[in-house]
């Protein structure tokens, strides 16, 4: 009797692990009916939830699940809507937009999506970990500069084997990263500098001496006309692609979307169950409290800051090995703009990110979709992306409105009474 | 001794002050700002609206003043998002700031598209702010100090304008006083009677208008048209500034000076340098010099007490 108990929960949970990621590999690869499996899982959960806490508990469960998607689903809507107002306004039918948004987004270029993702999901964690610190780490994009320069320049010298090369230019490139943004967090330590200030200043350098690598490794002015850029890394140092295993999958989609979901999960869990993410939450909620309990502030100001330097040269890292195998000198990617997007509206839930980031990169992939076949300037998508952003960061909006709401029926109750 | 007199002289120090404006405008807005308790990173967005405004409106007018104006109220108004979410919707000062900059970037590539049907670069506007450079008789014939204070185009009068107006602002002004005390300690404002969200709202739409006039700064009085990335980082070189200068007008403007010094000596550098040494080696020198200023002043400078702090009030229904 005892022993079925455990059993069942044990084979749910396996059961559970296997769907998803079965089905995030499939779905994620565009074989859409990986949403099933997924969806499955979920099924199971809550099955699971039943059997081991009974069924009012799981009930309550998943109503405090849908209360805390409330605020991103009511956002995204009421930015959809602001959206359609300025479409109106401008001079767009919003009906073709919306459509072609979507479709070209989550299904017709869902791998571009994808690609879009793989990146911010990084960069997202890399900000999301600074701010559980009580840190901004805004200049993740130079972070992602030294760790593409790293990859770059190890990806054309390093003639390993490939697996072993890959790992090892993950590791040095990324360190190197975070190597970069140990200034800033030693200068905040020691001296107390705002990191805001000097990571965004150490991004502007990073971003100013690449060209200065990318011409010493290959770009040469004469051959290329605007855009200099370095020579190809070693094939074998590429990320193996989706459609090595998976014949239907487009060929440009690497693995790299797989390692930014270990990597999530991972932090998710570094974060919420061990000492060391403890003790950066507790630094992050108050410094004072956290000093008090015999929690070094400093030394987990410099932690946080040399993860998100980590995770951040992932980033550029993954770019590089998976998707680019080359680096260009007018490499504008916004990916530490973006990662503070996502990082906000996930709430900085490691997990949260990963969805985030792939509504982002839906979005793009969307709007360029949509500019190609409609004509419509794929820019509107930035504005969809600043309201929805807005709306969800501001939630106190909601119950300021509810506030306003209530106060506004009391009055006119009242007058009703006088 | 040539090159160096070539990379010293006085026409260093006349474009020392050209590149410091934009920054000091921001800088002191952002000063009065962050006094009256509202930290703001959105300058480089405000600039960003700014510029992209006064360039439309010069466009549109034909009229590189309206266009100055339009810059100026674009970044006010644009600011008074950041007003509304920290002030009233109490939400993060940096977060908000940073989803302002981000906004800030979408609004403009959007309505670039809009007005001019591609991405990058405006259209040229026909006539610039640098036209209207003029001389004050006599005052500019002081040897050195003339052509440099008094032989300027009209942002740059308007900034030293401004900086006077802001020194007398918050130190000899009652407005000025509420200011700094809403920075400091809001309650004891709120109990003498004055709302302290008024105040901060006031000391947002400032450094909103100031960035503004930054933002126009660039893209009317320096250059002829605006294109993005156009600020690159000068709203967080001013941050420093403000910094550096603890937080006072006057200091603002000089760590602007010096940030401005820094970035006319690296375009004389790049422009000197014969040996064959990357020019990407003196663009950075402003930056470093940024980051050595903020780690090394900071400590020395006080930030407003309830800098950056919620204020809260609650009524009674």
């Amino acid at each position: 009797m005892n022993n079925s108990k455990k059993f069942l929960p044990g084979l749910f949970l396996v059961l559970i692990i296997v769907f998803l990621i079965l089905g995030a590999i499939l779905y994620l690869a565009a074989y859409f009916w990986g949403f099933f499996l997924i969806l499955l899982a979920g099924i199971l959960y809550f099955i699971r939830q039943v059997i081991t806490l009974g069924p009012a508990e799981a009930k309550l469960n998943v109503k405090l699940m849908g209360k805390k998607l409330m605020v991103p689903v009511v956002g995204i809507l009421c930015s959809m809507i602001l959206a359609i107002l300025i479409m109106i306004i401008t001079g767009y039918d919003p009906l073709t937009v919306l459509k072609s948004l979507f479709y070209g987004g989550f299904i017709r270029n869902w791998h571009v999506s994808v690609l879009n993702a793989t990146p911010l999901i990084f960069t997202g964690l890399s900000i999301a970990i600074g701010f559980k610190a009580g840190l901004f780490n805004i200049g993740a994009e130079g972070q992602y500069y030294i760790g593409t320069m790293a990859a770059t320049y190890l990806g054309l010298k390093l003639g390993l084997p490939p697996f072993l090369s890959i790992v090892l230019i993950y590791l040095i490139s990324a360190s190197a990263a975070a190597a970069y943004n140990i200034f800033p967090a030693v200068l905040k330590v020691k001296t107390g500098a705002h990191e805001v200030i000097t990571t965004m200043m150490f991004a502007h350098i990073a971003r100013y001496l690449s060209p200065i690598f990318v011409l010493a490794n290959g770009g040469d002015p004469a051959t290329s006309t605007h855009v200099y850029v370095t020579d190809e890394i070693i094939r074998t140092n590429f990320l193996p692609y989706f459609s090595s295993f998976l014949p239907e999958a487009n060929y440009r989609l690497h693995i790299g979307i797989l390692i930014a979901l270990i990597t999530a999960v991972a932090i998710n869990f570094f974060l919420n169950r061990s000492k060391y993410g403890y003790e950066i939450r507790a630094v992050g909620a108050n410094a004072d409290a956290a000093r008090a309990q015999g929690i070094s502030v400093g030394r987990n100001i410099i932690l946080a800051l040399v993860m998100g330097g980590f995770l951040a040269g992932m980033a550029g890292v993954t770019e590089t090995l998976g998707l680019n195998h080359k680096m260009f000198q007018n490499l504008d990617a916004g990916y530490g703009f973006n990662g503070i997007s996502v990082a906000l509206l996930a709430g900085n839930h490691p997990i949260g990110i990963i969805f985030t980031s792939l509504l982002w990169g839906a979005l793009d992939a969307g709007g360029q979709y949509m500019s190609r076949t409609t004509g419509v300037p794929g820019a509107i998508v930035e504005i969809i992306k600043g309201m929805i952003l807005f709306l969800i960061v501001a939630k106190y909006i909601y119950s300021w409105a509810g506030n306003r709401l209530v106060s506004r029926r009391k009055a006119r109750a009242e007058e009703g009474l006088a | 001794m040539n090159t160096f007199l070539a990379i010293f002289n006085a026409d260093l120090l006349v474009s020392t002050i050209r590149l410091a404006t934009p920054i000091a405008l921001a800088a002191i807005g952002a000063t009065i700002c962050e006094r009256s308790g509202i930290v703001n990173i959105a300058m480089e967005g405000i600039m960003v609206v700014g510029a992209f405004m006064a360039v439309v409106f010069t466009f549109l007018s034909g009229s590189p003043w309206v266009g100055l104006v339009a810059g100026i109220l674009g970044g006010g108004i644009f600011s008074l998002i950041h007003g509304a979410a920290t002030i009233s919707l109490h939400m993060d000062h940096t977060v908000s700031g940073a989803v302002l900059n981000i906004l800030a970037l979408g609004v403009t590539r959007y309505l670039m598209i809009l007005f001019y049907g591609h991405p990058g670069t405006t259209d040229s506007i026909p006539i610039s702010l640098k036209a209207y450079q003029f001389a004050i008789p006599g005052l500019s014939r002081i040897p050195l100090l003339g052509p440099l204070l008094f032989n300027q185009t009209p942002i740059v009068y308007l900034s030293f304008l401004i900086l006077i107006a802001a020194t007398i602002l918050m130190g000899k002004t009652k407005t000025g006083l509420h200011i700094r005390a809403a920075g400091e300690h809001p309650l004891a404002l709120e109990t003498i009677g004055v709302s302290v969200y008024k105040i901060r709202y006031l000391g947002v739409f400032i450094s909103g208008l100031l960035s503004g006039a930054a933002g126009a700064y660039l893209s009317i009085e320096n250059a002829v048209s605006f294109s993005e990335g156009m600020t690159s980082g000068k709203g967080f070189i001013a941050l420093a500034a403000m910094i550096s200068g603890g937080w006072s007008p006057i200091g603002a403007y000089l760590a602007a000076l010096f940030f401005g010094f820094a970035d006319a000596l690296q375009i004389r550098f790049q422009i000197m340098s014969r040996v064959r040494i990357p020019a990407e080696i003196f663009i950075i020198f402003p930056y470093v010099l940024c980051i050595i200023a903020v780690a090394g002043l900071v400590r020395r400078s006080r930030a407003p007490k309830a800098d950056g702090k919620d204020f809260m009030i609650e009524k009674s229904e």
